[in-house]
Parts: C-alpha cells; structure tokens; sequence
C-alpha cells in the first residue's frame, strides 16, 4: 500500500506519474507491473502459454514455434491492436497517443475535482476561502492629506461620520515614493458609532483621536464576529426531528383519536 | 467493499406502527411484535426457510400495545397497553389475562428470570412501577412511586434501570425486589439514582448482557455508555458519543433524529442503535468504535433485537412521530425484517 494523501484524492502529478498501458489504457502502481500486465494480457502464446516481451516478439516466436502468424495484440483497444508500434513498458508509445492519454487525465481530474467541489462545496485544496481585507498602504503625503481635508470638515462642524478611518498602523513608508498608485478619495462614510461627547470635544491630538477610533472599530468588529461564531454554533447544535422534552412520541400518538382506548369498552 | 447487508421481510407485517420486538429465550427463531394496531405478532423466522409464512399468530388485545416481552419459555408472554392493563399471554392457548392495572396507560414491560426470581415489572404514565411476583400469581402486584413519567425500561441480569422525565435515572435491584415478595413490604428505594448523561429525553435504554452497565439513547441523537459499579473509576468510564445526524440539504448544520431503539448482542457484548435517520449502527461500546453502519432503511427503526444466540438481528421499521406532528399513521409503512448475522458482524474489535 502506497503513502495515502489525506483525504483520498491524489493530486494530478501522482496520476500523471503512473506508467499505463497502451494497448488497452489501464494504469498501474509501477512500471514492473505494468510490463507483467503486458506479458499476460497482450504479449501471450495462446498456443504455449509463453509470456514474451514485445508484440514483435510474440510474432517471431508464433513464426517459427507455431508456424503462425501473428494477426493483431490481443485484448486491445480497437485502435492500438496493430503490430507496426513496438511497445514495451511505457516505451515505444508515440508521442500524439501519450498527448491525448495526457490531456484526457487532466481533463478528467479536474471535471472529478469540479465535480467534488460542487457536491460538498468545500474550496479546491490550495485554496481557502480566506477573504482577509488588503491591508491598504498609504504614503506619509497622502496620510497628512487626509487628516487635513478631516480637520477642515470637523472645523466646518461636519460630524465624525464623515470620517474615513481607515488607518493603518503609522510605520516608515518614505521609501515607497511614486510606486504606490494613488489611493482613490476616501470618501465612503463608515456607520460609526457616535462617541459620546463628540460635538464638544476640544481639540485633542488628532493622532490620538484616529487611532481610538480605529480601535472602536476593531472592537467592534472583533464583537460582530464574535456573534456571529457564537450564533453559527447554535444552530450546528442542528434541528431537531423531534424536540420535546417531557413527552415521548408515544404518548403524543396515544393521545391521537385513533388509538384512544374507548373506557367504556373495557 | 463490505458485502451489501440487506435485511429480508418478515410478511404479512404488523397492521400499524410497532412499539417492540422481542427474541425468545429459547428458540432463537421466534420473535414478538406488539403493535399501534392493538396486536402481538408472534413470527418465527424459521418457517421462511421452509417457504411458509413466519406468522404464526396474532393475539389481539383492547387497546394499542405498547410492550411485550417473553417470559420464563416461549410459551409466556406479558405486554403493556394503552388500556392501562399489564397482561399475561399464554401463547399456546391464546389466553389472555390481566395481572394489573396502572392509573394511567401503561408504557413498558421487562421480565427477569435470572436466579429462578421471576420478577416482572411494568412501568406507566402514572409515574409508577408495578413488580410483579410470577410464582405467586395471586399476590397483587407493589406498586412503587417514581420521581418521574418513565420513559424507558430494561433489565439485566441483577438490575432494572428506569429512565424519566427530568433526566432521572433509577436503578433498582432485583434481589431487593425479591426480599420485598418474602418480607411483604413494599419500600422499594432505588439502588442507585443518577442524572441522565443526556441532555434531553431518553428514549431507550438497554443493559449489558455481562451485566456491567448499559446504554441509554436520546431524541438528540446521542448515546450514552456507563457502568452501574459505583466507583470513581468506573464513573470516569462513562462517555457519550452523537450519531443519527445528517447534514441538512441546505449546508447549514445537521438535522438530529432520536436514537429509537438501542440493544446490545447477547454474544458480543457490542450494541445497535437505530434512530429516526432509518438507520442502524453497530457499535462496540468497551472499544468505543463503530463496527458498521447498515444500508439506509425505507423507515424510521422503531425496534431491534438479537436472537439469544446472537444469530438473527430482526429490526422494526415504521414512519416516525416530528414535533407538531398533528396525526400519526404506521398503516401499509410499517415492516418487519431480520438478517442473519455473519460470524464476526457484530463482533467487536479487538483493542489494538
């Protein structure tokens, strides 16, 4: 027995590897089997019984040991019985049949994965459904643009809601320069909480004030996710075909009119 | 591939739904049904190899019978009904006569020989449990109150295990039954009272033929294992596993049935469960594995028993009862059927 992946299904390098026979298409673990597969099934004497190497083999020695000849290999494939190719093991194939044999595995494995993927919908291996934000990388310039266009709206008594606070943690960009593109405006409001005492608030340390409020973002993030998870584990508690804890089904059924027990009848 | 493990019909099937199954104790062919359709079935499974109709008869009773169980031979039967009556069957005659009646319908029937006691005790909606002195069938039965409505009943060679409503578990002991029928008291107190391992109704409970602890099953599609021997090691044994689940059809989490129908193989040691899913399952509980899982059945398992020899496994199928279920027929869904059990199916794996 062979090294099983996990899961079952062997990647298409391992089915591309396997030697196969190119007579009737089968494929096996190993090339030594594969050449004892071609001696019994496609290079035996039916007359003797010797297994020979090759279909010319087998011809020669139906020749001179029989003094038959030798028609077509037997147990192929309607189109591989002729005796003009010399096979032996993987040798001797010819390239166009060994392109199709290999393009038809690969279409196969991945209609098989397709196929597989649709049934359990899990994601293909490799991938993962991780659809973690980019973390966006702005330059020192664009950073101080955008607390200055927040200043002058905070200054007009635009209320926080505005804000784009989409910061990321300040660390040396400078040697970024033009390679970044541009970022497009930060103009799409983010549903924020209001923070109490907002309005009112006397001009603290902007920086200060960006980074609570990236920080009640996360939290508040972190807190829906959290729901979320906690909500997803009720319901894998699964639905229940029958749910009711002080009666048993039978006593709901004895309770049906048709198998009431009339007392009178007794 | 395993080989397909079918299970043959025993026909003509029970008229409506069935609430029990139950082997002979001698002959390892002969099987009791009782039915929504107020009668016990009385089949043999051995007339089938002879191309004759394993039904041997039918014994009808006043209202829906909702227990049968053998007695000393297979010529004895007690069944609990709907019309509150704890009955004794002689099946040769087809007599039937009346040993107690419950206050309320009466729900469950388990019989012990062991030891020559003949003990036979039922149980009823009315919380109470009837005991039953077989070889002294004028006396009048004991009655003993419960905490609870029980739910299910069995019994194995020294012990009765009764579960109820509230998660309550007593376990009573046949030979204090016994000493009650020679003093004439009627104090029955449990040998033992535990919390169900389960967090939601039991639904069957069933002892070790060695006599060890027994399995309980509920409608949240779990079982649960433990051992009656009262020692922190043994506790430490118990465990509970899920099973009879299935993903629902739109990917979000699994639909949960009721394990029905638990019983363990008289030879083996190793226990079926059946559930609401139409499916059974071997387990092995000392190496908790699952042995194998049958094919998909055309109904919910309703019952299940070994053969005493542990050669035939027979199993009831019918349509299950789902919350808000507003009527219930088993009528023409209802089936009987059996396998015979290979040598080392319901064997169990031997710890690697």
């Amino acid at each position: 027995m062979g090294k099983k992946k996990r899961g079952g299904h062997p990647d298409i390098e391992e089915i591309l590897g396997r030697p196969w026979c190119y007579y009737c298409e089968r494929d096996f673990e190993d090339l030594k089997l594969l050449i004892s597969h071609q001696k019994a099934k496609h290079f035996k004497c039916d007359r003797c019984g010797r297994r020979l190497n090759t279909a010319g083999g087998l011809s020669v020695h139906l020749n001179q040991v029989h003094k038959e000849t030798l028609e077509q290999v037997e147990n192929a494939l309607p189109n591989r019985q002729g005796l003009d190719v010399e096979i032996f093991g993987m040798e001797g194939v010819p390239a166009d049949v060994l392109e199709s044999h290999r393009s038809r595995l690969i279409q196969n494995f991945y209609q098989a994965q397709e196929d597989r993927r649709l049934a359990t919908g899990n994601p293909l291996p490799g991938q993962t459904q991780n659809t973690r934000k980019k973390i966006t990388i702005e330059t020192a310039e664009e950073l101080k643009a955008r607390l200055a266009e927040w200043r002058e709206k905070r200054k007009n008594g635009g209320s926080m809601e505005g804000v784009a606070a989409t910061t990321t943690p300040a660390f040396p960009q400078q040697s970024f320069g033009d390679s970044i593109p541009s970022r497009p405006p930060p103009g799409v409001p983010f549903g924020l909480p209001q923070r109490p005492g907002d309005g009112v608030a006397p001009q603290a340390d902007d920086i200060d004030n960006l980074i609570r409020m990236a920080e009640a973002r996360a939290a508040a993030d972190a807190g829906e996710a959290g729901a979320k998870a906690s909500k997803k584990d009720k319901e894998k508690k699964g639905r229940m075909i029958y749910d009711d804890v002080d009666t048993s089904p039978e006593e709901r059924i004895a309770a049906l009119p048709r198998y009431a027990f009339a007392a009178s009848a007794a | 591939m395993a080989p397909a493990l079918q299970f043959d019909d025993l026909l003509p099937p029970p008229g409506d739904a069935v609430t029990a199954l139950k082997f002979a104790p001698s002959s390892s062919s002969k099987l009791l049904v009782s039915s929504w359709d107020t009668n016990v079935y009385l089949y043999d499974i051995a007339q089938t190899e002879i191309n004759q109709s394993p039904l041997i008869t039918k014994f009808k009773h006043q209202a829906p019978v909702l227990d049968v169980c053998f007695g000393d031979d297979d010529n004895v039967a007690y069944t609990a009904s709907v019309d509150r009556c704890v009955n004794r069957i002689d099946l040769e005659t087809g007599q039937i006569t009346v040993l107690s009646k419950h206050g309320a319908i009466a729900s469950a029937v388990v019989y012990s020989a062991a030891h020559a006691k003949g003990i036979l005790v039922s149980a009823a909606w009315d919380s109470t449990l009837h005991i039953h002195n077989i070889r002294d069938l004028g006396s009048s039965p004991i009655r003993v109150a419960l905490p609870g409505k029980p739910h299910a009943l069995a019994v194995s060679p020294s012990k009765v295990v009764v579960a109820m409503t509230g998660r309550i578990i007593n376990i009573y002991d046949l030979n204090a039954m016994r000493d009650l029928f020679s003093t004439g008291g009627t104090d029955l107190k449990p040998w033992q009272q535990r919390e169900s391992s389960l967090r939601y109704l039991t639904r069957a409970v069933a002892c070790m033929p060695n006599d060890a602890g027994y399995a309980t099953s509920s409608i949240e599609g779990r079982v649960a294992v433990e051992w009656f021997e009262d020692t922190a090691e043994s506790q430490a044994r118990k465990y509970a596993f899920k099973c009879h689940r299935q993903p629902a059809p739109d990917g979000d989490g699994d639909i949960v049935y009721p394990v029905n129908a638990l019983v363990f193989n008289p030879v083996h040691g190793t226990f079926a469960s059946g559930g609401g899913d139409s499916s059974i399952a071997l387990w092995d509980a000392e190496a908790k594995r699952r042995l194998r899982q049958y094919l998909k059945l055309p109904n919910n398992v309703a019952a299940m028993d070994f053969s005493n020899d542990g050669k035939y496994f027979a199993i009831a199928t019918c349509p299950g009862f789902e919350t808000g279920q507003e009527d219930y027929s088993g009528v023409g869904l209802t089936n009987v059927q059996f396998r015979i059990l290979g040598d080392n199916e319901a064997k169990g794996k031997s710890s690697k």
